[in-house]
């Protein structure tokens, strides 16, 4: 006869599947803010062929469904390159490519709306490009990107349940689970729900508490 | 010594700069005068390396500023002070002063303070240091933009119509401070529509018409009857400033 009774165990089986989507969130943030900041300043610097380059797979990552991106790696990878990945591996390469696709985006636009004039005003004084990047154009884009950055996190941050489908044990796999057992899946997917919202919240919250310190220098308050 | 040698420059089908010959020696005040258009900011401009020639060569103390290299170097020797403050908003008045200093010229950060402050209180915002841009008015932003390039303690200072985006009282502030700077020999191109004020601290005026440097006189002389206002263009033109 099959158990369907809560136990307590299926907390700890919970809070183990939010750690992985959690710890794959926050992997796949930091890998993703790197290399999307990173194409980011190749293009600043108009590296010539890079830069196109950059942009062309940033359009493919940003423009086609992350699953299918899922199933390309976790499949594709083994089967054209003969590397064989993980479930966890796949998951990591394909949430780092998207989460820097967009970051690219975001930092993109962040630095074209720093004014040039502040811009001109620096190289007039003989700082050289880089200088310029790092003390006038950083701090500013970084203010400037701070809002749209929280609410792209907070979205791949739900999109890290995709993951489930090829097997990493996330919090939306242990839902799964733990619906198949005990046959209530509005109270599992409810809890599962409360507890993605609740991280949801708390990278909002970060975000919101970051930007009010990088925008300190604006007199401008809201109405 | 500031020498431009037929210096042209051209966006897309204008000619903006014609041909133009100057040459500033330390310890001049010249005034660059000429109606909107004529190119007076192109040639700051182009001095200070923010715009490429087309033609011709520029070189501040012999350091030609077409060439990257070079243009570092010339960049130390002049300081541009510019008509909208082009401050850095996200910076204290303070650190939009030392910025440069401990960057550029490497200075140790707490020698470039101390000067950065000295500056700032010298042009009487002493109590405003730490105030962002954004907290300032327009004629304390146009100081702190001449204590920025001030601090680079520059041989060359570069105005480009500094007090065209401020009322006449904060002109007068802003003013005043550029005499006393010019009392002290600081060498200044001082791009301009104040033209009894360049009449005062210029030791040279020059006038730009479309392009071309039709006048570049003493001020005496720009001013005499028989001098510049002998050219009737020139004539008109200050006739037409002086009502405004």
């Amino acid at each position: 006869m099959r158990y369907t009774e809560f136990t307590p165990f299926d907390i700890v089986l919970l809070a183990q599947g939010l750690g992985v989507s959690v710890g794959l969130f926050l992997a796949t943030t930091v890998i993703g803010l790197l290399i999307g900041t990173l194409w980011a300043v190749v293009r600043f610097y108009r590296v010539p062929v890079l830069a196109q380059v950059i942009t062309f797979v940033a359009e493919l990552l940003k423009n086609s469904p992350v699953l299918v991106q899922l199933f390309l790696v976790f499949f594709g990878f083994p089967a054209f390159f003969h590397i064989n990945l993980g479930p966890v591996e796949a998951a990591v390469i394909t949430l780092s490519g998207n989460t820097a696709a967009f970051v690219y985006v975001i930092a993109v636009s962040a630095i074209e709306s720093i004014g040039r004039d502040q811009i001109e005003a620096a190289r007039a004084f003989g700082l050289t490009k880089w200088q310029v990047l790092r003390h006038i154009i950083a701090p500013q884009a970084m203010a400037f990107a701070i809002g749209p950055l929280t609410g792209l996190l907070v979205n791949q941050l739900q999109v890290t349940s995709l993951i489930s489908v090829i097997g990493v044990m996330d919090l939306t796999k242990i839902g799964n689970i733990l619906n198949l057992r005990t046959l209530k899946p509005f109270i599992v997917w409810a809890v599962v729900g409360v507890l993605y919202y609740l991280a949801a919240k708390l990278i909002a919250f970060a975000g919101a508490t970051l930007e009010r310190r990088l925008r300190a220098h604006t007199a401008w308050k809201g109405l | 010594m500031i020498k431009a040698q037929s210096v042209r420059k051209v966006f897309g089908s204008v000619t903006v700069l014609d041909g133009v010959d100057l040459t500033v020696a330390p310890g001049e005040v010249v005034s660059i005068l000429g109606s909107s258009g004529s190119g007076k900011s192109t040639l700051i401009r182009c001095i200070n390396g923010l715009e490429r020639l087309d033609g011709g060569s520029i070189t501040v103390d012999d350091f030609d500023v077409s060439k990257p290299r070079e243009l570092a170097e010339a960049r130390k020797r002049s300081g541009t002070v510019f008509q909208m403050f082009n401050l850095y908003p996200h910076m204290t008045a303070l650190q939009n002063v030392t910025l440069a200093p401990v960057e550029v010229l490497k200075r140790p950060k707490a020698e470039a303070e101390a000067e950065g402050r000295a500056l700032l209180a010298s042009v009487g915002l002493a109590d405003r240091a730490d105030a962002f841009p954004s907290q300032l008015s327009g004629g304390q932003r146009q100081r702190v933009g001449i204590c920025r390039a001030l601090a680079m303690k520059p041989r060359y200072l570069l105005l480009d119509e500094v007090t065209s985006a401020l009322d006449p009282e904060m002109t007068a502030d802003v003013l005043d401070i550029l005499a006393k700077l010019a009392k002290e020999g600081t060498t200044m191109v001082f791009v301009t529509h104040e033209i009894e004020f360049a009449r005062t601290i210029s030791s040279r005026v020059v006038f730009l018409e479309k392009g071309r440097l039709v006048v570049d006189l003493p001020t005496e002389q720009f001013f005499a009857a028989d001098g510049g206002l002998a050219n009737p263009r020139i004539a008109q033109f200050l006739s037409k400033m002086r009502k405004d």
